[in-house]
């Protein structure tokens, strides 16, 4: 690493720890209202770290999508089945600083390369070989707002425009200059956290509300999975969002627009842990038609019929697990053995036939290959897959000493799946789980391990009857209509939807208002669409409570609600 | 759905399930089929209703070849280049190889412009008269009748010629093309000609064939289905190793006006999962060593056996094959012709006199030869754009 990359990395560093320190909090008081559903105590102020694919929304919002977004950042941790809520305890460790470094800096070389330049920059300076703070000022003040989802305070914008004249003279370029101090903002906490900034809430003595800018923040990325736009931020200047008519037009004005689609495959893709595509591997020997771009059209055909059936056809959520209407691909059409009318590449429209035994995204290759072994099937990850990610259930890890040579013993004179896992019937520690897992599974193994269609497993016929709470099934169609008719299944859709737009996990409290919206998903016939703005519209979702003692203005905080606090897996299943 | 054919969709009441093995067939399984069996099992995920579909992936001249080349008791031919060779003087040699240096495909350009006014023999095959074509003298060979005679006299329809007997005994084998060109280098096992047309159609999708058979009520027992004969615009979707990938989609290719390029189509039956073609005529894309031709076919009949699990369907190709078009598609394909060992003059000439079938009304020359080829196939499914229809 060259010295002066090092140089400007301590600055970047520095420049971090200062605003880490200097977020404000403003004491505004304002009115609230009392037709958001039921009130909660809401979560602490808390700071959470912008997912990649956020990164990448803001980037191409603010810049265009000809600023190439290269490289990765760290990962965030599932939380309580949703990465989203890893965001809130993700730190950055000094690797992947230097990983957001080389983004920054790859990002703002482009926005100022002699290609992008004129149409990124709002001006043009007096030399090009000199510092202009005038133009940098402006190009600050407008990129800035968008960036840090507010307006740069006086000293942010100072800082910025002082950067770029130092870096200017010591490279003797404007340009290079203004590069620089844009790759120093987009290192700072101001831009890489999303923070619940608070003030004194003037309806509740002694109380404290978001300000209306992290409440632009809130529902932006809730509901676009992306930083405010103009109208948004101009909303919350102007504190029409803390208004009930004010914030109605905003989520009316987000929900009808495109974008929405944005935000809902970013929650789906979240909740069915879509990320494992990145590193799903089969066995190229069993699986010769497994391909990464099979993968990712798998992916991309069940977020295709998430947003036909919840978006465009606004359908009950539950006939998502139905639905035979379905998008594909050549190289899914291969899988699925259908013919593709798009043989160059393209998607198609298909409807599996009434009596087709693939009914609902449960039938997807995007879920029967993401869970399975390289190189067979598993009715155990999917029935484990399908409890966690669709009921909101836990199924315990296995115990530590269990002696997996039982199961996994290549002569054992096994044929099939239901056949190797019958020997967990002899272990009792496994037993238990096995039987939350299992007899869901069976009833999907007519798909082999990258969710092609088979009616025998190693010559031997396949038995795919199973149960699932209660309700036996003998084909995997009506597997996909027992999780229609579970009555977790909505709950569950509820409970993570709520606590993805809060970026939290859920307390006994929050039971208020989950259980009020889960109610009136039903009562909309499980219109998805109600739901969002339901939520997106509740005084719930911008709910904050001070941590004690309450801040002095100026202090970030961040505090971990209490163990007990939060809703533990069972209560959550209960509930 | 909405581009493939829907008329060809079948629905009779005569569907029956398909059991276990050929339920994983793509494009097999019958409309209106109930959705389960006695035990209540679904008898297949997704297919195309009554309808089956390959894409050719290996097409070669059927050889039978013996351990010491009992059927070439003269030996192979002699190539091209060997008898441009033998024609040169000492320094003629030294000056046009560079004293040997110029291998053999870096110098096939002067090799075929070996006619006596600098003429590429290949191209105008008759401007030399080269040493008479060696052919097969033995008596065994793939094939079948096709001129319906037991000792190969002339008929209106065919020229006087020998017949073989088959590998399994069968009598009165046609297969003058084996007897043209089974002592040729080029076309025996891993012979250049044919195995580097095969690959050339593999890496480019080019001339590439598709049978679309439709009217299928069952895929193993089936009295009346229809196969027809297309060329794909969609190259081989293969895997990593450069297998090609059953079930996958090919579109056919069109003319300007919609209807299919090609589209020729005979009549058939399944028998235990033995697709037979009755005969007709029969044109198919052909393309290998750089040249763009056709299999021009009288009298064809396909015949492929279908695996039991549906993904690969192997057989032959029999029927009269139109001379003329063979040796515009030998003669045409420049730097291969000079490793193939053949010379074009000669085998030209053999090939005219070889013809058994369809004599010119006005030579009274036959004008084709009876031939056999051997085709391996993979599941495909067939894609054509709506309002096109098999032939029959």
């Amino acid at each position: 690493m060259s010295s002066r990359k090092v140089r400007h990395m301590i600055t970047s560093l520095q420049t971090f720890a200062r605003h880490a320190g200097a977020i404000a909090i403003a004491g505004v008081l304002l009115s609230g209202c009392d037709d958001g559903g039921p009130k909660i105590q809401g979560g602490t102020p808390d700071m959470r770290r912008l997912t990649e694919e956020q990164y990448h929304h803001i980037i191409e919002d603010v810049f265009g999508s000809s600023i190439r977004v290269g490289g990765r950042i760290d990962p965030l941790i599932r939380t309580d089945g949703l990465l989203a809520l890893g965001a809130r305890s993700a730190r950055i460790t000094p690797t992947g600083f230097e990983q957001y470094y080389d983004l920054a800096h790859s990002i703002a070389d482009q926005v100022v390369n002699g290609t992008n330049r004129k149409e990124l920059i709002p001006c043009v300076p007096a030399a090009l070989n000199a510092p202009d703070d005038a133009c940098a000022q402006k190009f600050f003040g407008d990129v800035g707002r968008f960036l840090y989802r507010r307006p740069l305070t006086a000293a942010e914008l100072d800082t910025a425009v002082l950067s770029a004249h130092e870096a200017a003279v010591g490279l003797g370029s404007f340009y290079d200059g203004l590069g620089m101090s844009l790759a120093a903002m987009l290192t700072t906490p101001q831009f890489l956290f999303v923070s619940d900034t608070i003030e004194a809430d003037p309806d509740s003595k002694g109380d404290v509300r978001l300000t209306s800018y992290a409440k632009a923040s809130r529902l932006s990325f809730f509901l676009w999975n992306a930083a405010p736009d103009e109208e948004l931020l101009a909303a919350a200047e102007s504190g029409d969002l803390h208004s009930r008519s004010g914030l109605k037009k905003q989520v009316e004005r987000m929900t009808e627009s495109s974008r929405l689609q944005d935000g809902v495959r970013s929650f789906f893709k979240d909740m069915l842990e879509f990320e494992l595509f990145e590193t799903l591997e089969k066995d190229p020997m069993i699986y010769p038609a497994y391909s990464q771009a099979l993968a990712d059209d798998a992916m991309e055909q069940v977020l295709r019929d998430i947003v036909d059936v919840l978006l465009v056809r606004e359908d009950d959520y539950r006939d998502l697990f139905t639905t035979r209407k379905t998008s594909v691909t050549p190289a899914l059409a291969r899988i699925y053995q259908i013919p593709a009318t798009q043989p160059d590449g393209g998607w198609a429209e298909y409807e599996f036939p009434a009596d087709d035994i693939r009914a609902g995204i449960v039938t997807r290759i995007g879920f029967t290959a993401l869970h399975a072994h390289p190189g067979r099937s598993s009715p155990t990850l999917r029935g484990k897959a399908l409890r966690e990610t669709l009921l909101c259930q836990t199924v315990p890890p296995p115990p530590g000493n269990i002696d997996f040579t039982l199961f996994n013993d290549p002569n054992a004179p096994v044929k099939t799946a239901r056949q190797r896992l019958g020997a967990h019937n002899t272990v009792p520690a496994c037993t238990g789980c096995h039987l939350m897992t299992d007899p869901i599974g069976f009833g999907l193994e007519n798909f082999d391990g990258i969710g092609a269609f088979r009616t025998t497993e190693n010559d031997t016929e396949l038995d795919v009857t199973g149960t699932i709470d209660g309700k036996d099934f003998t084909r995997p169609d009506q597997l996909a209509t027992g999780i229609r008719d579970n009555p977790a299944l909505a709950s569950c859709v509820v409970r993570r939807l709520t606590a993805y737009s809060m970026g939290r996990s859920l307390t006994r409290d929050d039971g208020k208002f989950t259980r009020a919206a889960q109610q009136e998903f039903v009562d909309n016939n499980y219109n998805f669409k109600k739901l969002v703005r339901q939520i997106a519209l509740s005084d719930a979702l911008y709910a904050v409570r001070a941590p004690e003692p309450v801040p002095e203005p100026s202090q970030t905080v961040r505090t971990e609600p209490a163990a007990d606090d939060r809703m533990s897996h069972s209560e959550e299943s209960r509930s | 759905m909405k581009q493939i054919e829907r008329g060809e969709m079948v629905n009779k009441a005569a569907c029956r399930i398909v059991k276990v093995s050929a339920a994983a067939i793509a494009g097999i399984v019958l409309a209106g089929c109930s959705q389960s069996d006695e035990a209540g099992r679904a008898p297949s995920a997704s297919a195309q209703s009554g309808r089956l579909g390959f894409v050719v992936r290996h097409w070669f001249t059927a050889m039978h070849e013996t351990k010491f080349m009992d059927e070439c008791n003269q030996g192979l031919n002699i190539s091209n280049d060997e008898i441009w060779w033998r024609g040169l003087s000492k320094v003629d040699r030294a000056e046009k190889t560079q004293n040997g240096l110029l291998e053999t495909l870096r110098r096939w350009q002067p090799a075929v412009r070996r006619g006596p006014n600098g003429e590429d023999v290949c191209l105008d095959p008759t401007a030399v008269t080269d040493p008479k074509f060696i052919t097969v003298n033995g008596d065994v060979s793939y094939g079948i009748n096709l001129d319906g005679t037991t000792d190969g006299r002339a008929t209106p329809k065919t020229c006087a010629h020998k017949k073989f007997t088959g590998l399994n005994g069968e009598p009165a084998i046609d297969n003058q093309m084996y007897r043209l060109v089974g002592c040729t280098y080029g076309w025996r096992t891993n012979g250049i000609f044919e195995v580097n047309a095969d690959e050339m159609r593999g890496t480019s999708g080019i001339g590439m064939i598709l049978i679309d058979v439709t009217g299928v009520d069952d895929t193993r027992n089936d009295d009346d289905v229809t196969v027809s004969f297309y060329r794909s615009i969609d190259q081989f979707a293969q895997d990593s190793s450069g297998k090609p990938l059953p079930f996958s989609s090919y579109r056919i290719d069109t003319n300007p006006d919609g209807t299919a390029r090609y589209g020729d189509s005979l009549k058939g039956r399944i028998e235990n999962g033995v697709l037979k073609t009755q005969s007709g005529d029969v044109r198919l894309p052909f393309y290998g060593n750089y040249t763009f031709s056709q299999h021009i076919f009288k009298d064809m009949q396909l015949e492929l056996k279908i695996a039991d699990d549906g993904k690969t369907a192997d057989g032959m190709v029999f029927g009269y094959y139109d001379v003329e078009e063979f040796i515009y598609h030998v003669t045409g394909t420049g730097v291969v012709i000079s490793t193939a060992g053949f010379s074009c003059p000669a085998l030209a000439a053999a090939a005219w006199e070889l013809a058994d079938g369809y004599p010119d009304p006005e030579t009274g020359k036959c004008t084709m030869l009876s031939s056999a080829f051997r085709i391996d196939t993979h599941a495909a499914y067939v894609v054509k754009p709506e309002g096109v229809k098999a032939a029959l």
